[in-house]
């Protein structure tokens, strides 16, 4: 893979993990309140904007890597996106990482490095 | 309600295989892909990439009836096994050839899928939890079960 697509690559889970970290942060914020006034407490606070601004960067940086990539090897390759998520989500709000989980996230992860290997 | 499952499941698979084909089209049609306005332009002006919208409007809605009943482990692996339906695609549309080594790690993240979707809660329960959390316009999955984000 070139630098260009791997940097494109990196971009896309950075920019996924990052949107639904803050969609997260958004939603579990513990004094947002109900309704209405919730969403306008969201639409008040920065997260929800940069869990927006994430996804339509996102957006963008995985057509670019798309339109490089074949379509069954970058569709592969994105479900890393899975595991950089449990990590973060393991690590900035204390989600449990079960045997399962760690069995998948390993399984996933070595998936990826044979699919990207081989490209 | 077995019906209901094959049905959401399948309409989940496809609304997803179709947002990647459609993304993959787009962005041929757009090439090269630049740091650039003329690239945006570009890629506006692609009829696919409201394939690629439809697609996830589609499976946003999909899931989100699914999760009012189905459970939620099922349901985590059905929302990402439409790796499987996008590499038969790939093979038959774009004749797109996998080695060994490839076929072998795709394989391993099936599997790894289908662990991660083992090791969530399986009862019924759980699922209108999550569908309870919707209605409450709450994110709809921690971030364990988060679905991929805007591009898968």
């Amino acid at each position: 893979m070139s630098a260009l697509v791997w940097a494109l690559w990196t971009a896309t889970v950075l920019l996924d993990t990052g949107g639904q970290l803050a969609f997260k942060a958004a939603a579990g914020d513990p004094d947002a309140g109900d309704g209405l006034a919730r969403w306008k407490h969201m639409l008040s606070r920065p997260w929800l904007w940069i869990g927006g601004a994430c996804y339509v960067l996102e957006f963008l940086a995985w057509i670019a890597f798309l339109s490089l990539v074949p379509l069954g090897r970058g569709v592969l390759l994105g479900s890393i996106n899975i595991v950089a998520i449990m990590l973060a989500g393991r690590w900035l709000f204390g989600e449990k990482l079960t045997p399962w989980r760690l069995a998948g996230m390993g399984l996933i992860g070595l998936g990826v490095a044979m699919v990207g290997a081989g490209a | 309600m077995k019906r209901f499952y094959l049905i959401g499941f399948a309409l989940l698979m496809g609304f997803d295989t179709l947002a990647q084909l459609s993304f993959k089209h787009a962005g041929s049609g757009a090439f090269p892909p630049e740091a650039s306005l003329d690239w945006l332009l570009r890629l506006l002006a692609q009829p696919w990439l409201y394939g690629a919208l439809l697609g996830y409007i589609g499976a946003f809605f999909t899931w989100m009836s699914l999760l009012k009943h189905a459970p939620i482990g099922p349901a985590f692996a059905a929302s990402h096994l439409e790796v499987v339906s996008v590499l038969a695609l790939s093979a038959w549309l774009f004749g797109e050839r996998f080695s060994s080594l490839q076929v072998a790690g795709a394989v391993a993240i099936v599997a790894g899928i289908v662990c991660l979707a083992m090791g969530e809660p399986d009862d019924a329960e759980s699922g209108s939890e999550q569908a309870a959390q919707l209605a409450a316009g709450r994110e709809p999955r921690d971030a364990g079960e988060a679905d991929g984000g805007a591009a898968h």
